[in-house]
């Protein structure tokens, strides 16, 4: 670890088995790769399991209202450009309850990132259906499973004319390195879906520990170096403009 | 400098950028929208936002990244920004919120006046928190109490209200701002970029969650509620008429008191323009008088709050919201 992690706030509340410690460790390796640090960079969370990911970070950092993470950091951006301003949130933070916002901060092309980490369900809460939950998801408030698509990440963060989104997953390590650094360097808005599945919640056979997600991961995706719309289990960056 | 002819929504509009202004984000809303439209043209950071929980939510972020911010609404705005009011109350966030009043519930009345967000400018968001609110009555004080709203949010550290209302907010008057003379309080908050604090929503001591531990949370509400009264006192503002042939005292307040003050010759009047916390003068001044009226633009909000403060009973002239005639005063006022 890096000393843009907080070392005393270690252990993170997360699983055991949860690659949100993955993904944190790789952003602040990110972090000091791009000389960003505490003198000049700025995280912001929503609620959620990954809005935590702030309070690790060892700069100054803004832990928000569910959902209101992209108007605060486009506050901080507007307020103050010389700063680089980074969100890291869930699906359920920035794509349901704050999918307005979304729309909106990226149509304004306003110069931040956001990292948005799919577990595809609301984790902190037990585990029930989001927006993103696939056709079948069985959760706490989908006993029958989800009879509805999850909501297009890729076409919505594709919608304007200049758009950056990137796609990768925590066991693809160098591939969301260099997902979640160009996006950081991109001048506008730019998005990074990390897709993953929550080990306790999502209740799959398919992986009882952090193991068996990580190797379930890295056969269900494969990279693509076309800029193009990625098919469903493809990872990759989109950009334009 | 000679008096122009100015209103409500544009005194509030040269008094946020006397006080040091650096951004603003709104949503267009009558009677609100021309405070958003001049500060389109001040040349400040601004941005015209989705709704309203963004822009307090962008408020809040511009204010801890370094620059006085402000947001202004009516009631359904206003109704939006709750979640965001009580995240900088947790968080010690300077903001400005203005709250023009209109008629509800819902879209009700949205070109006439009302004062009818009262309860919800005391305790609109959820959990406990200290309220700061200001309501002036004039153009003039439009300008003055939004500079006095600035410093008391900085001092304070937490989101300050002004209230007006559809009337106040288009009222004209020939004022000279320029006249008007505040000392600015100053920020002594650093911006974002200098540290590794960790501002959060959730209860927190030196920006590490306590998310169980009831003993700090009480120490901590008492330290905050102490610090937000403390700061509330130093703008201690009202205006009192005494009238020794009355042993009534009729407390109104923000535009409806211009018509009350017609009674002066029938009864002694006070006015709270810092409307919250209640002024503990009221206590003192409404012991002289055996009559207590509270009149005002909706169903007795403030005198609801005014019985249980001065533990007596209250006589409520509650005149509602809509255009207020001055018979219907009398009528509420001296029984005729």
């Amino acid at each position: 670890m890096n000393d843009l992690i907080k070392q005393e706030m270690m252990p993170a509340i997360w699983c055991q088995g949860c690659p949100l410690g993955i993904i944190l460790a790789q952003f602040a390796n990110v972090l000091a790769e791009l000389g960003l640090s505490k003198d000049n960079a700025v995280i912001v969370s929503g609620i959620g399991c990954t809005g935590r990911f702030a309070g690790y970070m060892n700069m100054d950092s803004v832990h928000t209202t569910h959902g209101r993470a992209i108007p605060v950091a486009e506050g901080i951006k507007t307020a103050n450009p010389a700063l680089n301003v980074i969100v890291v949130s869930g699906d359920g933070d920035l794509l349901g309850i704050g999918g307005n916002h979304m729309l909106h901060s990226s149509r304004r092309d306003i110069d931040i990132t956001v990292i948005c980490i799919n577990n595809e369900l609301y984790g902190l809460t037990g585990g029930q259906l989001a927006p993103t939950s696939q056709i079948g998801a069985v959760t706490l408030t989908s006993p029958q499973g989800s009879a509805v698509e999850p909501i297009n990440i890729q076409g919505l963060s594709t919608l304007n004319k200049k758009h950056f989104y990137a796609r990768t997953t925590p066991a693809h390590v160098q591939h969301m390195k260099k997902c979640m650094s160009e996006a950081i360097s991109w001048k506008g808005f730019s998005f990074v879906e990390i897709r993953t599945k929550c080990i306790t919640r999502s209740k799959s056979p398919l992986f009882k520990t952090g193991c068996d997600l990580l190797n379930w991961l890295k056969t269900e995706y494969k990279i693509t170096d076309e800029n193009r719309k990625l098919k469903d289990n493809e990872m990759g960056i989109i950009k334009s403009g | 400098m000679p008096k122009k002819l100015v209103d409500g929504n544009e005194a509030i509009v040269q008094g946020a950028l006397r006080a040091g202004l650096g951004f603003y984000a709104g949503y267009p809303i009558t009677p609100a929208s021309e405070i958003m439209q001049g500060l389109s043209k001040s040349g400040i950071a601004f941005v015209n936002a989705e709704d309203e929980i963004a822009s307090v939510s962008m408020v809040i972020g511009a204010s801890l990244a370094g620059k006085k911010s402000m947001t202004a609404t009516s009631g359904p705005g206003f109704s939006l920004m709750q979640e965001g009011i009580g995240l900088a109350h947790m968080m010690r966030v300077p903001v400005v919120i203005v709250n023009s009043q209109r008629v509800g519930p819902s879209t009700g009345m949205p070109t006439l006046a009302a004062q009818g967000d009262i309860l919800q400018a005391y305790h609109g968001s959820h959990g406990d928190f200290v309220s700061i609110a200001f309501y002036p009555n004039s153009v003039e004080e439009c300008y003055k109490y939004t500079i006095e709203a600035f410093n008391a949010a900085e001092e304070a550290k937490c989101p300050v209200y002004l209230l007006t209302d559809g009337m106040l907010s288009h009222l004209f008057e020939s004022v000279d701002l320029d006249a008007v003379k505040i000392s600015l309080k100053q920020r002594d908050l650093k911006p974002l970029g200098h540290g590794s604090r960790h501002f959060t929503g959730l209860l927190s001591k030196e920006g590490i969650p306590k998310t169980k531990d009831s003993i700090y949370y009480r120490q901590w509400y008492k330290s905050y509620k102490d610090e937000l009264s403390n700061a509330a006192d130093n703008y201690k503002f009202y205006e009192y008429i005494e009238n020794n042939n009355s042993d009534t005292l009729v407390i109104s307040y923000g535009i409806l008191s211009r018509a009350v003050f017609e009674f002066k010759g029938e009864f002694a009047l006070f006015r709270p323009i810092r409307i919250f916390p209640l002024l503990e003068e009221i206590k003192e001044i409404s012991q002289k008088y055996k009559t207590i009226i509270v009149v005002e633009m909706n169903d007795s909000q403030y005198a609801l709050l005014l019985e249980a403060f001065l533990k007596r009973e209250i006589k409520k002239v509650p005149v509602l919201g809509g255009l207020v005639a001055i018979d219907e005063l009398r009528k509420g006022l001296l029984n005729e």
